[in-house]
């Protein structure tokens, strides 16, 4: 019985231990200096699924929308190559929102970036330092889907 | 090891065990208003927390008033403290929620809206505001003040149509690189 309580007790500890690192985690993780290779998109498109699959809302079939979402407030990430969503909270010095360009010539566009990466809750967040590399739109994913949304090129009149 | 030390590691573990499942099954959409569209993982949510400067939350990079709109923004939800995104407001026009947002400012609010997304090792889904009021207030507001924000911003926006359509900075970035880009 001493011996099943104290294996227990182990156990507690344990679970204390890690729930206690959980909750610093959830607090707010410090910062870590990364290198990210991906895809610049449109979030909500991507995570929302209001425009279809995650496979159509990026690349050059989603462009359009992207600068639209982009200009219009909404958060801009990185989709890196393993699949993760960063949330980019600055980029070049500048705040993402700032109404400036840059985030807008970026849009779409396969990079390679460096940062500070913040992880809360879940979510990865990124301060883009520098974009070390640009290859433009190498997703050519219109030729899959046409243009997302359809409405995206006016009609000629 | 004592039996004393035992006991109390053992409720200590069972108490921290059932807040983190508490907290893990958290549902805010009792009471939600919000409209439905049927989004990736779409949940409504009504809840009490404060509107932050996301990258100040994280770093302690604070500009004042929440960087005056320039800044990603979102809301530390009071029950479980979770940090979260505000990624759209209540318009269809491509909008985000930083206009709708920034008035309350390090203030406490009361939000309706849905959190968006299917990932399951994500506490704080993104989330679109549709709803929003100060605390302690009893009417809402409707979260749809980003296109008077930006006729605010853009007096000499050219041409008809949605502002999509007329704003200087897309319409630059479509004239150098076409619809699609520079495929």
């Amino acid at each position: 019985m001493k011996r099943l309580l104290l294996a227990m007790a182990g156990f507690a500890a344990g679970l204390l231990v890690s729930g206690g690192l959980s909750g610093q985690i959830a607090i707010a993780a410090g910062a870590k200096t990364v290198e990210v290779k991906g895809e610049i998109i449109d979030t909500w498109c991507y995570l929302s699924g209001v425009m279809g699959g995650t496979d159509a809302v990026v690349g050059s079939a989603h462009h359009t929308c992207a600068l639209w979402c982009a200009a219009g407030g909404i958060p801009v990430g990185v989709r890196a190559d393993d699949g993760t969503v960063y949330m980019v909270l600055k980029i070049k010095g500048e705040d993402p929102l700032a109404l400036s360009d840059t985030i807008l010539e970026l849009q779409s566009d396969s990079i390679v970036a460096n940062g500070q990466h913040y992880v809360r809750d879940g979510v990865n967040y990124l301060v883009v330092a520098n974009v070390v590399s640009n290859d433009g739109i190498t997703n050519r994913n219109h030729e899959d889907f046409g243009v997302v949304p359809g409405f995206a090129i006016p009609e000629k009149k | 090891m004592n039996m004393k030390l035992i006991v109390v590691l053992l409720t200590a573990a069972s108490s921290l065990a059932l807040t983190t499942a508490i907290v893990a099954a958290e549902d805010f959409s009792k009471d939600s208003k919000a409209n439905t569209f049927g989004l990736s993982g779409e949940q409504k949510a009504m809840f009490s927390g404060k509107v932050v400067d996301i990258l100040c939350e994280l770093s302690g990079d604070c500009p004042v008033n929440c960087g005056d709109g320039n800044r990603n923004l979102g809301i530390v939800r009071a029950p479980d403290n979770a940090l979260v995104v505000v990624s759209k407001n209540a318009q269809f026009e491509f909008n985000g929620a930083v206009d709708d947002l920034l008035p309350y400012c390090n203030k406490s609010v009361d939000v309706d809206g849905l959190l968006i997304g299917e990932d399951p090792g994500v506490k704080a889904k993104v989330y679109m505001v549709q709803f929003i009021r100060l605390s302690g207030e009893t009417d809402w507001n409707k979260a749809e003040l980003w296109t008077k924000a930006w006729k605010k911003r853009n007096t000499d926006a050219a041409g008809e149509g949605p502002w999509y359509r007329r704003d200087p900075r897309v319409a630059k970035q479509i004239e150098k690189e076409g619809y699609l880009g520079n495929v």
